[in-house]
């Protein structure tokens, strides 16, 4: 295998991969995987991803033996948890040499509202429960379906921010969700150091945040722009992502920010 | 131990940091006639912060404890019972289990009844947590364990937090102060620690959040250090390892001398192994 031109013969989770980012992703990825590769589409929308799984089956890297897989679940759910593995060791063959498990699912949450709106426990628990217990989850139950073996390089990515770095008024939520994430990806790159993890954070908050800046009444409605992916500078963005995973170099479990690069 | 004295300064502002005053050491600065609320109160560091706040606290004030036990909480009501009866502090045991909404609720509520009383500082010290598991990353498949460990180091400190602020909205006058017991590992990455790591790093950024938001609320995550406590046994038990342990009363008064001497930035970590 090349290094630096490919990311080899891959079997590549995404999580999220209806829209935004995670469809950005996909697309990234289909053509920088090897022929005979496998993806495995996650999201919860599964008109959306069918369409994602047909525009990708009749591009060039679908017309020479990329096979994509969509699996609609929720990750928040045990059997959503299951689907994307079972489905995962299913497409899996010995021939693949490559796991990479993309973990970008996430949601806003609602930026409009100080920690002092937080009165119901119920609400964090959802957030978190989709945010970051699914992430850890979904990352435990992956390594322990694909466990490191000679000849197979397994590369998980998560897609942070710098909210995770740096608190913002009325986000507590999505700086919260970010903070816990990103520690889940350092403790895992410190525990197995066989394993590549990129701590990747594209940039979004700085569009969310000069929006913000602009026009603090458009608030409420950001979450749906966010889960649109209108938000996203995704194609640069991603690009880079790509970057970074070919030359593959980065220092496993380190924040790596798009402005840095 | 501090020694109490009925007269004291005026509480300051809660971002201005506090002068010291020369020479004469015979300034003994006080939390005020508050309300101050501690969790995980029945043993270890919390308890240990019990038995360091009480002697800070003037007249008219109350102490909410609470834990699970409520054996334990009344056996810790009754240590201070000489001391709190002559000083007039009110002592409520609040015995109830933080990882339910029921239990912040319950906590909330008891809070609000005290919330009649005149006071000038409210004083809430996030102090519950648990170990989770530590066997490794590949052990933690469980989405229910994770979901549960997470609502009660995480989601229940959020919403105590954010319903003790609306019982007692910030005013001119009323002092306000967080505290989120930390850990060095909120910063720093430990091999087999997720989930604890990551509740503390979530923990650590609710609370700047919070300082950020709110300049008339001055928030301080402590790390206490490697306590005597029972969570410290049960790491040794599990882990092999063995190492020196500060007693919690230690690290309790040096948590409480920062508070007093005020010189900290809201929403800033502070380490008892630094200061």
């Amino acid at each position: 295998m090349e290094t630096g031109q490919d990311l080899g013969r891959a079997l590549c989770i995404i999580t999220g991969a209806s829209r935004g980012f995670g469809q950005t992703i996909a697309r990234n990825m289909s053509r920088l995987v090897k022929p005979g590769s496998v993806l495995v589409l996650v999201a919860r929308s599964g008109d959306d991803l069918r369409a994602l799984q047909a525009e990708l089956a009749e591009s060039e890297a679908g017309r020479v033996g990329l096979v994509v897989e969509c699996v609609v679940a929720d990750l928040g759910q045990p059997d959503g948890l299951e689907a994307v593995v079972r489905r995962s060791q299913e497409s899996f063959s010995e021939d693949l040499d490559h796991i990479i498990l993309v973990n970008n699912a996430a949601s806003l949450g609602d930026v409009s509202r100080y920690v002092k709106s937080f009165t119901n426990m119920a609400e964090v628990d959802s957030y978190l429960s989709l945010n970051v217990t699914s992430s850890l989850c979904l990352t435990a139950s992956i390594l322990q379906a694909f466990p490191q073996c000679p000849g197979l390089r397994r590369t998980v990515i998560n897609i942070t921010s710098l909210c995770a770095l740096q608190p913002f008024r009325s986000w507590v939520l999505y700086c919260t969700g970010k903070a816990a994430r990103e520690m889940i990806f350092r403790v895992l790159a410190e525990e197995e150091p066989d394993l590549r993890v990129l701590n990747y954070s594209p940039g979004e908050e700085r569009s969310l945040h000069s929006s913000l800046a602009t026009d603090p009444t458009i608030r409420k409605s950001f979450s749906d722009m966010f889960a649109q992916g209108q938000l996203l500078t995704c194609e640069e963005s991603c690009a880079k992502l790509m970057k970074v995973l070919l030359d593959d170099n980065y220092t496993s479990g380190a924040h790596i920010d798009i402005y840095d690069l | 131990m501090l020694d109490y004295k009925s007269s004291s300064e005026s509480p300051t502002p809660c971002n201005k940091p506090t002068k010291m005053s020369g020479k004469n050491t015979t300034n003994r600065k006080t939390l005020g006639r508050g309300i101050c609320i501690i969790t995980g109160a029945s043993k270890g560091f919390g308890r240990a912060l019990a038995h360091e706040v009480f002697h800070l606290l003037e007249p008219g004030s109350v102490l909410l404890l609470v834990a699970r036990s409520g054996t334990l909480l009344q056996e810790l009501k009754e240590e201070m019972q000489s001391f709190t009866d002559k000083q007039q502090l009110v002592v409520h045991c609040v015995a109830t289990d933080l990882s339910t909404k029921e239990g912040v609720n319950e906590t909330v509520k008891v809070a609000r009844q005290e919330a009649v009383n005149e006071i000038d500082h409210v004083f809430l010290i996030n102090n519950a947590g648990s170990l989770g598991d530590i066997s490794g990353f590949e052990s933690l498949t469980d989405l229910e364990k994770v979901n549960s460990y997470l609502s009660f180091n995480v989601s229940s400190p959020l919403a105590l937090t954010a319903g003790i602020l609306q019982v007692f909205p910030c005013r001119s006058g009323l002092r306000w102060s967080v505290v989120n017991v930390s850990s060095v590992f909120a910063l720093q990455a430990l091999p087999s620690w997720a989930l604890y790591c990551t509740a503390k790093a979530a923990r650590k950024m609710m609370f700047s959040v919070l300082a950020e938001e709110e300049p008339n609320v001055k928030v301080l995550s402590y790390s206490p250090g490697p306590l005597d406590t029972d969570m410290q046994e049960e790491i040794q038990r599990l882990t092999g390892l063995s190492y020196r342990l500060f007693p919690c009363q230690e690290s309790a008064a040096k948590l409480m001398e920062l508070l007093l001497d005020n010189n900290f930035a809201s929403g800033t970590q502070v380490d008892f192994l630094e200061v």
